[in-house]
């Protein structure tokens, strides 16, 4: 860990955490673009570097692509990502009272105790559970892959089949291609550019930056005036007595369920707001300004990436977009995350752990000293940041293969990403199953190998059996729930 | 005729249940040419069969449902719902980008000039046309694709039209 450490503070890998933390910072303050959409972005730029500094940019901009978020929840009520929605239900009314300052004094605080907390964990919990997991065959792998993708799938917002479909299409996307364990063409139908298969990041990019642009260009953007004064940001000693426990117990709300794949920091903030509401003396103040509401909200919300990045890095499974969007970059440097990661690439593994601290600690003193010049990239007018964006889109596709058939890609999966959003099919799931997908079927091919074809061998795997019978719980769930919820409604009327 | 949200999502469902049909058939058309398993149990058709197979089974629900909103009557407050407007920039932007990549990929066009039309071109159908944003997005493009065009070519090696 120290050397990861050592690596990190070499100054080409400091510049790139600094830069990708303010990039983030940025990009996460203004509503409608997101960290996956700038960490895709920015990947191609990352082929040529060394391993460790395209991890290092990355992982500065996710952290600052999440805290970014809440200077515009806060000061517009408009939060700048989906995880800093619960920010603005305390954080808009503190502003409007003139408490701006001590909304983003709080805010910034709680993100950077949450992120600390979930480092804890990540850093703690990480060596040992990649140990753990190298005890896993084919078939856990198989078992942990699909009950991802199911979880995934069930807890995106929507229908249940919807959800379902949607990684169900995400796995037939990532079919053609060679087959790798025969050496054969398969769904290519004699086109020659469809050998190597969809690539990744065409297929992220479109799916993510180029429906969201097109969304985004499409709705009205309202610029208020930002309101925040000259003033010191606000923060006190007796706040560790005030808020100190709300910090701690959201962030590990946070860290928890961003180990969860699906669930995400969103939930993470509302989980831990609603449990901070319901433990408060004054529950009735949430809502109206009231300072518990925005320290919870910030706390499991940073805290979240922490706990993702624990799957990820242990048994390569991505629990949001954009953890999956980490896994394409460790993948594009052949770098193979799960358990191998600590052994064959330690440098890589816990340099992942090194930066999220240390992004956290930078993110701070940005946050803290540049609030109200970020602020201001809100008056940035929208045709000028997505006709920029777009040219971003197009280059970084080519830039891979140097071959515009990604560049249609893109902009196929752009399309494709935008139907499915017309239509109520969440792309989360739909991404992460083209993601996953290889790695399922490599699974599950290894697994009948070893097993001569008998499928009954997966019993006499409790670990396997567990993850199956919690992807067929998951499932059941919320049909099991759906129907009590029926069944209570008839009895009352 | 005024059709209801409810309906145009049903309709909308049907849509995207037809495409996944076509998409199914892909499937098991690709999969019938794919050998049989020799080496391993499984084989390399198999997954497109398992997948063809459950996209079938998911599809059904939705269709059952996007049916029955369909045929099932509106209630009488659906016909005063706002009209669900066109997106029509996003439309604009997508024709500029399809148009981009056409120019660049078939047409051949030099990447700083095909760079700066298509960010005064978007540019405005985001903001709106005006002289004055028209002079705004002819310097960004050209700026952006002169710095992009250096970077890529100086640093990254990699060289457009």
């Amino acid at each position: 860990m120290l050397d990861a450490f050592a690596a990190l503070f070499q100054w080409q890998n400091l510049i790139l955490l600094v830069g990708g933390t303010a990039l983030g910072i940025v990009v996460g303050a203004i509503p409608g673009l997101t960290a996956s959409m700038l960490i895709a972005l920015t990947l191609p730029l990352t082929f040529r570097m060394d391993p460790v500094g395209a991890v290092t940019l990355l992982i500065g901009q996710y952290v600052g692509g999440i805290s970014g978020g809440q200077i515009t929840a806060i000061l517009l009520r408009m939060p700048g990502t989906p995880a800093s929605i619960v920010t603005t239900f305390d954080g808009y009314p503190m502003a409007q009272s003139d408490r701006a300052e001590r909304a983003l004094a709080l805010g910034i605080t709680a993100s950077v105790v949450g992120g600390i907390i979930s480092w804890f964990f990540l850093a703690g919990m990480s060596p040992s559970l990649a140990k753990f997991a190298l005890q896993f065959g084919p078939w856990e792998y198989f078992t942990l892959v699909l009950m991802a993708l199911v979880m995934l799938a069930v807890l995106a917002q929507g229908s249940l089949a919807k959800g379902l479909l949607a990684a169900a299409l995400g796995m037939a996307f990532a079919l053609p291609g060679i087959d790798s364990s025969i050496g054969q063409a398969r769904l290519t139908f004699g086109n020659s550019a469809l050998l190597s298969g969809f690539g990744l990041l065409p297929v992220l990019i479109g799916a993510f930056a180029i429906s969201q642009i097109l969304r985004d260009a499409s709705s009205p953007r309202t610029t208020k005036k930002v309101k925040v004064s000259r003033r010191k940001l606000p923060i006190y000693i007796s706040d560790i007595k005030t808020h100190g426990p709300n910090m701690l117990r959201s962030s590990v709300i946070g860290t928890w369920i961003g180990l969860l794949p699906g669930i995400g920091a969103n939930i993470a903030a509302l989980v831990a707001y609603s449990t901070a509401k319901q433990l408060s003396k004054e529950p009735e103040k949430f809502g109206t300004g009231h300072e518990p509401g925005v320290v919870a909200g910030e706390s499991a919300n940073n805290s979240s990436i922490g706990g993702a990045l624990i799957p990820l890095i242990t048994m390569g499974i991505p629990g949001s977009v954009t953890e999956a969007i980490l896994i394409g970059a460790l993948v594009i440097h052949n770098l193979q995350p799960g358990p191998l990661l600590f052994q064959n690439s330690p440098e890589i593994a816990y340099g992942i752990i090194a930066a999220y601290l240390v992004a956290n600690f930078i993110m701070l003193v940005m946050m803290w000293g540049a609030v109200r010049q970020i602020a201001k990239v809100i008056y940035i007018p929208k045709g000028m940041l997505l006709s920029v964006i777009l040219v971003f889109c197009v280059v970084g596709s080519y830039a891979v293969n140097s071959n515009f058939s990604d560049v249609w890609v893109m902009i196929a999966f752009g399309a494709i990403g935008l139907v499915l959003e017309a239509t109520k099919v969440p792309l989360g799931p739909f991404v992460i199953g083209f993601v996953l997908s290889p790695i399922a079927e490599e699974q599950l091919r290894a697994s009948l190998m070893m097993s001569d074809g008998v499928w009954s061998d997966i019993l006499d795997r409790p670990y396997a059996l567990f993850f199956l019978f919690l992807a067929l719980a998951t499932v059941a769930w919320p049909m099991i729930m759906g129907r009590l919820a029926q069944k209570n409604k008839k009895s009352r009327s | 005729m005024q059709i209801s949200r409810r309906k145009l999502r049903a309709l909308g469902d049907l849509g995207l249940l037809a495409a996944v049909a076509v998409g199914v058939s892909v499937l098991f058309i690709g999969a019938a040419d794919l050998p049989a398993p020799r080496f391993e149990p499984l084989g390399s058709a198999a997954m497109p069969k398992i997948l063809g197979v459950l996209l079938i089974l998911l599809s059904l629900p939705i269709a059952f449902r996007a049916i029955r909103n369909l045929l099932r009557r509106d209630p009488a407050d659906a016909k005063q719902e706002p009209p669900i407007q066109l997106p029509h920039r996003g439309v604009l932007v997508f024709g500029a980008l399809l148009a981009y990549a056409a120019a660049l990929d078939f047409g051949r066009v030099p990447f700083v000039l095909a760079t700066t039309v298509f960010v005064a071109l978007s540019g405005m159908a985001i903001s709106g046309i005006s002289v004055r944003s028209v002079l705004i997005y002819i310097f960004l493009g050209l700026g952006l694709s002169l710095a992009l065009s250096y970077i890529f070519t100086n640093f990254l090696y990699v060289r457009f039209a």
